[in-house]
Formats: C-alpha cells, structure tokens, sequence
C-alpha cells in the first residue's frame, strides 16, 4: 500500500485485517502477531494479507492510521483555542487503551513514507491564519509545531514512561501545556 | 564467546554498527550474532522479543551517541538541547531509533532518564516555591520537547533542519518555563 494513511478506501477485507491486527496487539503485543494468526483472526487467506501489505511496516502503518481514524478519533476542534480540550480528550483515550497509544506512537517515527507524524497540521494552520492573522509565517508554524507534539500520542507515552504519570495527570499536564503555548496569543486575536 | 557482563553491550554495539547501512527491521539476530561473536541463543536470551531489542538498543544509542551534559539553569539547558538536534541530525538512523525505542510498550519496569531526573532539578531550582503538581507538569511538558520523538516529529512532518527544531523547542520551552518563574514570584 503506498498510501496507507488514506482514508475512506478500505475494502471490508482491509478493514478486517486491520481490525484483527489491533485486536490482537491488544492482546499479545505487536511482535509475536505472525500474519498467518492475523488471517485466522481476520477470516482471510494470509496471501491476502501479504497481497495488500507485503512488508509488516506496510501492515503496520495502516493500521496504526486506522486506529487514530476509529479507536482515537474526535470531533474536530472549531477554534484553535479548543485545541487544549481536544488534547485532554486525546490524552484520556490513549490511557483507555494504551497499547494501541504505543503503536500509533512508535509508527508515527518511522520516517518513512506513509508514517504520518503530524496528522493535524492542515487543520491547525488554517484555523490559527483566520483566528490570529497577525502572526508572521515563522511564529505560526511553530505553534503549530509544539500542539502537534502535544496532540500525540507521543506525549502521554514519553509522561507515562519517563514519569511515570496516571492518565489523570498526563491529560492535566499536556492540556495546561497547550494552554501556555497559546497564551501568548490569546491577545492577538482578531 | 563466554556470557560475560559485557555481552549485551557488544550485542548492541553490533546492532547499532548495522543500522548504518540498513534500517533496525532488517537486522536480524543471525546478522547480530555474526557481527558481536555471541550466539543467537543467547541473543534471544537476552532480548527475547525485537521489541525488547528495539527499547535496549535505543537506550544504549542515547546513552553512547546522544549524552545530554549536565545542566543546571535553564541557559545550560538550552545549549544542551540545541546540540542535541544538531547530534540527532548528524546521524538520523539513530535518532530515528532512539524515537522508536523510546515510544514503545515498556518491556522492563521502566526507569527514568537522566535527562527527566536533570530537567525535574532544574525546574526545582529555577521556582523552588512551586507546588509539586505544577512542577512535575512542567517537567513532563519539557520533557516531551526535549526527546528524540519531538526532533522525529518535526523532521518528517515539518522538515525542520536541527536550526529550526531547536527554535521551535525554545518556543515552546519559553511558553512553559516563565511559568514556572511567575508561579515563583506570586508564591
């Protein structure tokens, strides 16, 4: 699949394999899964499965994709003052299902085509050019950049491994973070 | 070649010596058990899983590639940052690594970093008068902008050079560190 991050194309058969795959790194983890287990789960033949994903990477990053458009998905925000409410969200359904927390993040720094690190930059650009004209292109890319950071899944796992943090404080700690990257702002509206 | 202490870390030497020419996926045990001289049975002993492989491997890069020196004040710490972004860029493989390792299911009871211990201190010490809840979520803000996952993030969905990662880094680190000094002055 070139374009695993896509959405909207998936045939049933794509999306029971990717469903399988999630289900079972809920289950076992994402190692020991063979593609032969995630047929039997997914009611395929495993040359199906290498016929639509033939690396584990391809595999891997199309589920990942689909697991942020279905388990983590959200309304989108209207405002980008929202946004640290929809990071609160985010951060309490990785901890909901933390498994799949650690494979959306760890396949997102792939760096390779089809990883998709920063998947809500098109929406925060637009919003922050329309809701506070006056930044200069520099000053907004890099807000945009740090609430992408923090809108990931990447955030609640670095705080629940390097801290040790319950979900609690990790959605408290990345939504007060965003609050105060866009503090500085909050005057400039208009 | 006898088990010895030092065998993991000749494992993982070996490893982080292949992933100069070939991504992790396609090192296999059998390549690392050519390289180090250890057999594949003890290598599996030792990292069970590739997962297990993955976390050890990237622990080891950002302690052999990536050592953060010791910062005190938050102008110490910045500098650390900045060359930090510029050692990442001069070799992605492994700071691509060090990402991946890093946002992994913990496979062992996981420890903290260094780095989170030094940026808990520093924090500490630049508002010694702030509560415990609001110092461990600046800690944890900053901590997540100074990994290797932020520098990941920006290269690949940015294309932010190590320049440009770090100015980002000091944007944000601005936004959450003055509060720490305001919270300081109203206490």
């Amino acid at each position: 699949m070139s374009d695993p991050g896509s959405a909207g194309e998936l045939s049933t058969t794509q999306t029971a394999i990717l469903s399988a795959y999630s289900e079972l790194i809920e289950e076992v983890g994402t190692d020991d899964v063979s593609f032969r287990l995630i047929a039997a789960r997914a009611g395929v033949g495993e040359r199906t499965v290498f016929r639509y994903y033939p690396a584990r990477v391809d595999l891997l990053l199309a589920t990942s994709a689909w697991i942020e458009r279905t388990v983590f998905s959200r309304p989108e925000s209207e405002s980008i003052f929202d946004v640290p409410l929809a990071i609160r969200e985010a951060m309490e359904a990785y901890d909901r299902r933390p498994e799949l927390a650690y494979v959306v993040a760890e396949a997102a720094m792939r760096g390779v085509n089809g990883a998709e690190p920063a998947p809500h930059r098109d929406r925060f650009e637009p919003m922050l050019r329309r809701e506070v004209p006056s930044l200069d292109a520099q000053e907004r890319r890099r807000i945009v950049a740090s609430l992408c950071h923090l809108d990931s899944a990447a955030t609640w796992v670095t705080m629940r491994r390097e801290l040790g943090m319950s979900g609690r404080d990790i959605a408290d700690a990345a939504t007060w973070a965003a609050e105060a990257v866009l503090d500085p702002i909050r005057d400039r509206v208009g | 070649m006898d088990e010895t202490v030092d065998t993991p870390s000749a494992i993982l030497a070996s490893a982080a010596a292949l992933l100069q020419q070939r991504t992790f996926e396609d090192v296999t045990y059998l390549d690392l058990s050519e390289a180090s001289g250890v057999s594949e049975r003890t290598i599996y002993r030792r990292f069970p899983t590739r997962s297990h492989l993955l976390e050890s491997l990237a622990r080891w890069i950002e302690a052999e590639h990536f050592p953060v020196p010791e910062f005190r004040t938050p102008a110490e710490f910045r500098e650390a940052m900045r060359a930090r972004f510029h050692a990442f860029e001069a070799t992605p493989a492994y700071a691509f690594v060090a990402a991946r390792g890093a946002s992994l299911s913990p496979t062992a009871e996981a420890a903290e970093t260094p780095l989170t211990a030094a940026i808990a201190s520093m924090v500490t010490a630049a508002a010694p008068s702030l509560n415990r809840r609001d110092a461990l979520r600046i800690t944890a803000a900053v901590r997540c902008f100074a990994s290797p996952l932020f520098w990941a993030r920006m290269r690949t969905g940015f294309d932010m050079s190590a320049d440009e990662i770090f100015e980002a880094f000091d944007a944000a680190l601005r936004s959450v560190l003055p509060a720490a000094s305001t919270a300081a002055r109203a206490a």
